[in-house]
């Protein structure tokens, strides 16, 4: 790698210029009377001052301290990588025809350079969807990113893309990793490394644009923008796009394409609601609803392997004892900061236990064949719309089980399960037309 | 913005009516109750030497271990993951808003030490350069103080928390005295300042060339044991 290599497309903060013929921009530029960051776009306050009276910005600060006395130095993206004939795709897997038809879709809108939205059902096979697109654009030599909020899904894609691209050479960054910056034509990333990042792709895959913190993070979003060319595109890949995507896919200002149906041609399962008329009350006195008691020894009767999702991690302990009080045994419980978490998944995934008790963290990206999913207190705003989706989702993946139960227990009637059922209602009416079998 | 230095969180201001009779200017917290928690101060049972957290009010074996005249030490908080946490975001990272969680707490036991002349240990030329700031004089709001030590410009072939227990030890003296210390430090009570004591090579060093300027006495009071 020669040493410009390193400033292709990225903005990186020095103190002095590395070679002379460089010139940067000051990290921290004075707009009015504030200062404004220019890698994250953070506006100064009044007190983020050194005590060598220099500036800094404390919002992008975990990816090193910008001071008024760096400057930032980039080199504009060359494009200079070798243009491979099919766009180096060695993936030998075959698309059904519902996916050739969205791929086909994507790959225009890529061709013709517009943003979009890939709106498709959870486990309709999303990434294999925009091979045909990525290949395209590898082969016009364009440099791309494939990105997501979350680290798990970066480093889950990673080997797969390597995979399926064998012949282009990838890097992968993330927070804290140990393989040092590479410039390469195909770069998966987290949304934070963005940052670092200046007119440089002219296509950016962004996976589970509704995934926590991008959803809520202006300045995630802002990296998205600034990271890709003026001439460049981006592409979203969800299952459950929020309100502002689906205002903006209404407005027409963003082109959507629908896969409403999953690889195996089963529409998605529906939410069964029961109503549990002051659930968290019983909880107290150590008792379940009789209803969910009857339904999960039934489960454990035919020997259904089932999640059950609760709203905080408080309630695991507490759920698990009354779990036991009414005889339910063989399961264990899982949350985000457990260290045991990886190792309790994969049980479970080995059918090793009967049924995880567990928070939203396992809500995305988890698969498990032939599983129930039970939803105690789906009224909590911990599960919002996207969270039902996402975890009714968690049933009926595989081909041999597409099928499956997703009941969710509640108080009330609330808004967000009322319209987590109406999104899954509407992509199944889709669905149906396109010959989804229930 | 009314927000948590350290966690970003929101503050929720709630005023008493016992503020609002004193007719005082309202203290605002730069932390939020779930962080002030988060550091853990140390009890009274601790090393009569140096502040270490202990079961008992015995000298702990590392002091028994050290010759030479004793220094006094005294420490606000357990040098535990939180603490580490905190250092470095401030230190490493350079974060000097987050100098406003340990101010309120470090005046309060300012005000407990008996001294004359504070003297807060430097940081050398290079580390002032990169990090902006002394982490030591941050933490200090109006209290006065005197910088009456300088680092030697030979010094720093790796930093003090890059090294391990042994290397600490054989670590040679860092210190100067600043022109002039002598006139201010004849025949006065020094109070040392510092962020973390973790061997005491540091402090004994700084020490010893302060009891050179004249000094009558020397303790020292570092915020992490």
């Amino acid at each position: 790698m020669t040493n410009n290599e390193a400033f292709f497309g990225r903005q990186l903060p020095l103190r002095t210029a590395p070679t002379p013929e460089l010139t940067g921009t000051p990290a921290l530029k004075a707009l009015g009377s504030r200062l404004q960051c220019q890698r994250c776009g953070h506006w100064l306050g009044p007190d983020d001052q050194l005590a060598n009276q220099a500036w800094y910005c404390r919002q992008c600060l975990q990816l090193g301290r910008l001071t008024s006395q760096d400057k930032l130095y980039t080199i504009p993206e060359p494009n200079q990588s070798p243009k491979l004939a099919n766009g180096g795709l060695t993936w030998t897997g075959e698309l059904s025809a519902q996916q050739r038809v969205a791929a086909q879709s994507v790959l225009a809108h890529v061709q013709a350079q517009t943003n979009h939205l890939l709106w498709a059902v959870t486990g309709a096979g999303k990434t294999e969807i925009v091979y045909p697109a990525l290949a395209w654009a590898l082969s016009q030599g364009w440099r791309v990113a494939w990105t997501s909020p979350r680290v798990d899904v970066c480093l889950e894609l990673a080997p797969r893309l390597q995979a399926a691209f064998a012949d282009v050479p990838q890097t992968v960054l993330y927070g804290d990793q140990p393989q040092p910056y590479r410039y390469c034509p195909l770069t998966v990333c987290t949304t934070h490394q963005l940052l670092r990042f200046k007119a440089a792709f002219d296509l950016i895959v962004v996976d589970e644009v509704d995934a926590f913190p991008l959803a809520t993070s202006p300045m995630l979003k802002r990296a998205i923008d600034h990271a890709q060319k003026p001439s460049g595109c981006h592409l979203y890949l969800t299952a459950t796009p929020g309100e502002r995507l689906q205002r903006r896919v209404a407005r027409k200002e963003l082109a959507v394409t629908y896969v409403p149906l999953r690889y195996h041609g089963h529409l998605l399962p529906q939410i069964d609601l029961q109503i549990a008329w002051r659930w968290r009350e019983q909880l107290r006195r150590r008792k379940l609803p009789a209803r969910l008691i009857h339904q999960l020894r039934g489960y454990l009767r035919a020997g259904q392997r089932f999640l059950l999702f609760v709203p905080h991690v408080a309630d695991l302990a507490v759920v698990d004892q009354a779990l036991h009080l009414a005889g339910i045994t063989g399961g264990v419980t899982v949350h985000a900061a457990d260290e045991a978490r990886q190792e309790k998944v994969q049980a479970m995934r080995d059918q090793k236990v009967a049924f995880l008790v567990t928070t939203t963290i396992l809500e995305r990206g988890v698969t498990f064949p032939n599983v129930a999913v039970v939803i105690l207190g789906g009224d909590d705003p911990v599960f919002s719309t996207a969270a039902l989706v996402q975890i009714a989702g968690r049933v009926g993946r595989s081909a041999q089980f597409p099928t499956g139960d997703v009941t969710c227990y509640c108080h009330s009637y609330a808004r967000r399960v009322r319209l987590a059922r109406g999104m899954i209602a509407r992509l199944n009416l889709q669905g149906r037309r396109q010959g989804g079998r229930p | 913005m009314n927000a948590c230095v350290w966690c970003g969180r929101r503050l929720g201001g709630v005023v008493t009516v016992s503020q609002l009779w004193r007719w005082g200017p309202l203290i605002k917290s730069a932390v939020c109750a779930a962080c002030q928690t988060r550091l853990t101060p140390i009890s009274i049972l601790h090393c009569p030497q140096c502040g270490r957290q202990q079961t008992d009010e015995t000298i702990c074996r590392d002091c028994q271990r050290w010759t030479g005249p004793p220094l006094v030490n005294h420490a606000l908080y357990v040098y535990d993951a939180a603490m580490k946490a905190y250092m470095q975001q401030y230190k490493f990272q350079g974060d000097f808003a987050l100098r406003r969680v340990l101010q309120e707490p470090l005046r309060l036991a300012l005000a407990r030490e008996t001294y004359d002349v504070l003297v807060p240990i430097p940081v050398d030329q290079a580390t002032w350069q990169q990090r902006g700031f002394n982490q030591v004089t941050g933490w200090l709001q109006t209290q006065p103080f005197q910088q009456d030590l300088l680092v030697r410009a030979s010094h720093k072939d790796q930093p003090q928390s890059a090294k391990d227990r042994a290397a600490r030890l054989r670590t040679a003296q860092p210190f100067i005295l600043a022109p002039h210390a002598a006139d201010i430090l004849m025949g006065q009570r020094v109070l040392l300042l510092d962020d973390v004591y973790t061997t005491g090579r540091t402090l004994r060093h700084a020490a010893a060339q302060i009891y050179l300027g004249g000094a009558k006495a020397v303790t020292s009071l570092t915020l992490a044991r």
